[in-house]
């Protein structure tokens, strides 16, 4: 029996009357490979494939070394050092047929079983290791594509460029679940994932790359699972990390286009940034409840923060999970996100890289704003990288900036714990004056906080902020 | 200053918070900036005018420019889910 498993592996026990060997194998993942630290390891199959050509060495061995059963299990996607890659069981009559056949179903799985293996080194980079990565298929890639290549505007040169074409999607979540199906069907050659998140139930409704039974694992795994399922031509490139500033230039100049499929500003302005730095087109969404919003930054035009100057504090919009979000928009805005990224490959019709589309899935209505680049653009023009006013960071900040101030808590009355520095509890949902003098407010995640602090500059107050990152950000705080 | 009609739309977190998305109003302010700042505080809007923008008639403004009477004026905030 030849089988393969996402879960890790446990050895089994074993039994037989008639056999009085019994040879089990682990095979595990050791920290190097050809003096190079090994971190992770990665295994990738053709699942049908696979399995057939592991029970026809099943079989061989069975008949060889005259052994009464042989098992093998192997596991796919992404392993850590210390676990189990291969399990071999084998049962023969004597011992010499039980271990001879164990090692030769070892030796030939490698070499005839297509799974491949991709080692992560210590140094940050990755590769795949002896037998080739998917390989080409033009048969079957000019069949998957033959209907699209009968459009005047692709034609047979328009899929080369596809083929030749390198995409960074950005997050696998719900923008991603709208956009990769498209890339990876429309044949685009290679597509980089980026997502350091696990699957979670509350995500499925709008992150359909992904079932029940993903629950728990790593999202950049199943989605390159979806994406090879629809098009194994696909060369799908995983990256279960974060974006953050060190690893942004790297990621995006090793790609032609970069789609924004993250859920936070920070992440969204970073990657404006680094396509700036790099020369590459961005394209960016995001979606708030019933609407979304969408634009393609060009390195030679108007980008995201010629429209949004000054830097908004991460939580002021709030975030998917506190205000809600329809399955269908962030899908539909992902596959607007496919459709510019596939223009700009094939260069047909207009991108909206001048536009800022607005789309209300309520009415269906959509707005098309036109946006010009701004000469005080913190990144493309001369401006200077302002912050929100309405927040510090931390209370070492708020002391600069305020001096003497009162803490105010405005979470409700059933929010625990209570803080235990000095400070006046008002909370947000009854809230009506504040007190005088300079103020740092505060609640759970610094969302509430940040609104009444807006609230107050708004009114012309500028001695009220909030801290962000809420309750958990006092803790470190020792009051003089 | 004179009185000028104005239609506002909401887009995103302005309209959750407004709780509406489209209306017709009279204003006094003469430029973007300042009608911005307006229905900031008349509406608690809870969000730094600094980071919002306006479209007038179709086009992203800066916060200079004089309200136009009759004008279609959209309020865009940042929006960051995904
Ligand atoms: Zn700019």
């Amino acid at each position: 029996m030849f089988q393969l498993s996402h879960e890790p592996l446990i050895p089994w026990p074993v039994a037989s009357d008639s056999a009085g060997g019994f040879v089990t194998f682990e095979g595990k993942v050791r920290n190097h490979a050809n003096l190079r630290q090994v971190l992770r390891l990665e295994y990738e199959a053709y699942d049908d494939l696979a399995i057939s050509e592991g029970e026809k060495l099943v079989a061989e061995a069975v008949e060889r070394y005259r052994l009464e059963s042989a098992t093998v299990v192997h596991r796919v996607g992404l392993l850590e050092v210390g676990e189990t890659a291969v399990i071999i069981q084998t049962a023969a009559a004597h011992r010499r047929e039980a271990f001879a056949g164990c090692e030769w179903i070892l030796d030939q799985l490698k070499h005839r079983v297509p799974i491949w293996k991709k080692e992560y080194y210590a140094d940050g980079d990755s590769g795949w290791v002896g037998a080739d990565a998917p390989g080409p298929n033009p048969e079957l890639e000019a069949q998957l594509t033959q209907r699209q290549r009968r459009l005047a505007e692709i034609g047979d040169d328009g899929q080369v460029r596809l083929k030749a074409a390198r995409v960074l999607v950005v997050g696998t979540g719900g923008l991603a679940a709208g956009c990769l199906p498209y890339l990876a069907a429309a044949g685009v050659g290679q597509l980089g994932l980026i997502d350091d998140d696990l699957v979670d139930l509350s995500n499925l409704h709008r992150q359909i790359l992904f079932t029940v039974e993903d629950v728990g694992r790593l999202k950049v795994e199943r989605a390159a699972q979806f994406v090879n399922r629809l098009n194994p031509t696909v060369e799908v490139h995983r990256h279960a990390e974060r974006l953050t500033e060190v690893n942004a230039d790297r990621f995006v100049a090793s790609y032609d286009w970069i789609v924004d499929g993250s859920d936070n500003l920070p992440t969204k302005f970073l990657l404006n940034e680094a396509c700036r730095r790099h020369g590459k087109p961005l394209v960016t969404a995001s979606v708030h409840g019933f609407e979304g919003q969408l634009l393609t930054v060009q390195p030679d035009g108007p980008c995201l923060r010629c429209l949004f100057p000054t830097a908004p504090a991460s939580r002021c919009v709030g975030t998917c999970a506190e205000n809600g979000i329809l399955g269908v928009v962030p899908g539909i805005l992902g596959m607007l996100q496919a459709n510019e990224v596939l223009k700009g490959i094939l260069g047909y019709g207009e991108l909206l890289s001048h536009r800022t589309l607005l789309l209300d899935l309520r009415s269906g209505e959509t707005m098309s704003l036109s946006r010009t680049a701004n000469p005080g653009c913190p990144v493309c023009g001369g401006g200077t990288d302002i912050s929100d006013p309405c927040e510090v960071a931390s209370m070492s900040e708020a002391h600069a900036r305020l001096g003497v101030f009162i803490v105010v808590d405005v979470r409700e009355p059933d929010e625990e714990p209570t803080i235990s520095c000095d400070h006046v509890r008002l909370p947000f949902s009854t809230l009506d004056d504040l007190p005088e003098g300079n103020l740092v407010v505060v609640c759970e995640t610094g969302t509430r906080s940040l609104r009444v602090a807006a609230r107050c500059l708004a009114g012309g107050r500028t001695n009220v902020v909030s801290l962000r990152g809420g309750v958990a950000s006092l803790a470190e705080y020792e009051p003089r | 200053m004179s009185a000028k009609n104005v239609t506002v739309r909401y887009f995103a977190v302005l309209r959750d918070r407004r709780g509406l998305g489209e209306e017709t109003l009279s204003t006094e302010s003469d430029t973007v900036g300042d009608f911005i700042r307006e229905l900031v505080v008349r509406y608690r809007l809870d969000l730094a005018p600094a980071l919002i923008r306006a479209a007038q008639d179709g086009s992203f403004v800066d916060d200079s420019t004089p309200i136009r009477d009759g004008a279609q004026i959209v309020l865009v905030p940042p929006v960051a889910g995904g």
